[in-house]
């Protein structure tokens, strides 16, 4: 069914895309986003201790779960003829090769002003465990010269 | 400005150049460069989070869509920022820990924009005996639109 401004309704829900974190995508990630902090890519390095935090090894970026989270909120909105306007998020635990995780949304408000329509979205991202690695808040606008791809 | 030299990938390299949380002051402008975003730089960061909508890769169905032609993701801005800065800027200090982003969208990049970014740190605190900065970011098309805009929470190396 295809989604429309009007048809949504709070605590509807949004599934994302599995994701298998390995030594690999954490590397492809580093490529990707040039982003080589040996926090990704080191194990001699995380063995040591960063202030109050340890991680015991190497941990995926905080931003590859932002990039599956954003990739959920367009593939979601792109058929609605939707945009993807803001997304915040919060890391909670660090996620490590081996961890699949997956984000989800869930619908919190909606809201029409002057000029377009806004939906908002609670989004977590959880581990192989249930466990939560990223929390935040997505906003998407519909607006009224819907154009749907 | 020139365009950037080759990435250098290794972070320590320069480590010593870069400011400590000591050092840096929110209010004062982080040295950019400009950077040409590339088909090849969208396909390679879509591959890393599993995009694979078409109007990032397919230029005949980008062509029907409101955006008229290919685009990249709106979470881009993942690579520009690390594009767009100098090996001397302190978000590549090894230890870096990324606390949150947020980023509000308003235009999308697009292959061959030649991108420029205003940046500064906004903001310094300790809480819990970690010491942080607060970033915040503007990415510009060569026509002076915003692309996009967005602030992080980075917990600095000790």
């Amino acid at each position: 069914m295809t989604t429309t401004f009007d048809s949504l309704s709070a605590g509807d829900a949004i599934d994302g895309p599995k994701f298998a974190v390995t030594r690999e995508s954490i590397r492809l990630f580093c490529d990707a986003s040039l982003d080589y902090n040996p926090l990704h890519l080191d194990d001699e390095y995380m063995k040591g201790s960063f202030g109050k935090t340890q991680f015991g090894g190497v941990i995926m970026h905080g931003m590859n779960n932002f990039g599956l989270i954003s990739r959920m909120i367009t593939d979601w909105a792109y058929p609605a003829g939707a945009i993807h306007r803001r997304l915040e998020t919060r890391w909670v635990k660090p996620v490590k090769p081996g961890d699949l995780i997956q984000p989800t949304g869930i619908i919190k408000a909606k809201q029409s002003t002057a000029k377009s329509r806004w939906v908002l979205i609670d989004v977590v991202v959880k581990n192989q465990l249930g466990e939560k690695v990223a929390t935040g808040e997505a906003m998407v606008e519909f607006p009224m010269d819907l154009f749907c791809l | 400005m020139a365009e950037a030299q080759a990435f250098e990938t290794d972070f320590w390299k320069d480590a010593n150049l870069r400011k400590s949380w000591d050092e840096i002051v929110p209010g004062v402008p982080r040295k950019t460069i400009p950077y040409t975003l590339t088909k090849e730089a969208i396909e390679l960061y879509c591959r890393s989070v599993g995009e694979t909508h078409p109007v990032y890769f397919d230029e005949a169905f980008a062509k029907t869509t409101r955006y008229g032609g290919l685009i990249a993701p709106p979470s881009i801005h993942i690579l520009l920022m690390f594009s767009c800065t100098p090996a001397d800027d302190w978000m590549r200090s090894p230890g870096t820990v990324n606390a949150g982003q947020s980023w509000s969208y308003n235009i999308p990049a697009r292959p061959g924009d030649v991108i420029t970014l205003e940046a500064r740190a906004l903001d310094k605190f300790i809480k819990r005996e970690r010491l942080f900065v607060v970033h915040d970011n503007v990415f510009f098309n060569a026509k002076g639109d915003v692309i996009c805009s967005g602030r992080g929470w980075t917990i600095r190396p000790m």
